[in-house]
């Protein structure tokens, strides 16, 4: 089980597009580059999840960790996600209420957040 | 179909596996694919959590996945040797796993028709999943 991340630029915004499942396994990878992208300095990140087929508790774990570390540098973490299945693990926890969640990267990187 | 039982070694790459197993079981028993769906999600958090119960522990013995699905409802057992815990009490927010483990506890708890945990005799803890059917 692989997890597959890439980084581009969308004006100010990091784009982080993730592909796989995100479980205790993976989820370490992601952090990781959260982190790393929130150490050079990318302050609004946006994290597709279109390309995520499962997630649990240790990947919202790492989303709400990157929430807390961009917001400690005055920015945002918004996300991309139309899955049904997915969504309902936010809204199970409670979390829409915590992540802006939007329906395409278009719409994400032109709100303001 | 009578039960089936996975004995994993308990570390992390193995939640990927009990989820390849039980999806397998799930689908076999006629199960619609939204509570396939969900009961993935539920034995990922249950798994993870034996997981992690039993590397605070030390031990390396496996996690067992047990499933017993009959023609009224379907049970999954998940057990392990890891440290014994008081789920309302590992809520505490000065543990650093709180935060996941909150989140854990809110899933088992929507994601199946009960959630039940306990101490497993001989050491350890029970989870078990129950799905009505």
């Amino acid at each position: 089980m692989e997890l597959g991340i890439a980084v581009k630029r969308i004006d100010s915004y990091s784009l982080v597009d993730v592909q796989g499942e995100i479980d205790v396994y993976t989820a370490p990878k992601l952090r990781e580059k959260l982190i790393e992208l929130v150490a050079e300095g990318s302050h609004d990140i946006v994290v597709n999840l279109e390309g995520v087929d499962f997630l649990d508790s240790t990947g919202l774990g790492v989303l709400v960790g990157a929430l807390k570390r961009v917001k400690a540098n005055d920015g945002s973490l918004s996300l991309v996600c139309t899955q049904d299945k997915i969504l309902k693990i936010f809204k199970i926890t409670g979390l829409t209420k915590v992540f802006p969640i939007h329906g395409s990267i278009d719409e994400a990187t032109s709100s303001p957040e | 179909m009578g039960p089936v039982t996975l004995e994993l070694p308990p570390r992390s790459p193995y939640v990927g596996v009990a989820r390849l197993a039980i999806a397998s079981l799930a689908r076999r028993q006629g199960l619609h694919e939204e509570v396939v769906d969900d009961l993935l999600i539920a034995v990922s958090e249950a798994v993870t959590n034996a997981l992690l119960a039993t590397e605070e522990e030390g031990s390396d013995e496996a996690v067992t996945v047990r499933w017993d699905g009959g023609p009224d409802e379907v049970a999954v057992h998940i057990l392990d040797r890891g440290r014994v815990y008081d789920p309302e009490a590992a809520l505490d927010p000065s543990d650093t796993q709180s935060l996941r483990f909150t989140l854990s506890l809110a899933l088992l708890q929507s994601l199946v028709d009960r959630c039940d945990f306990g101490p497993r005799d001989g050491g350890g803890m029970r989870t078990t999943l129950i799905l009505n059917l």
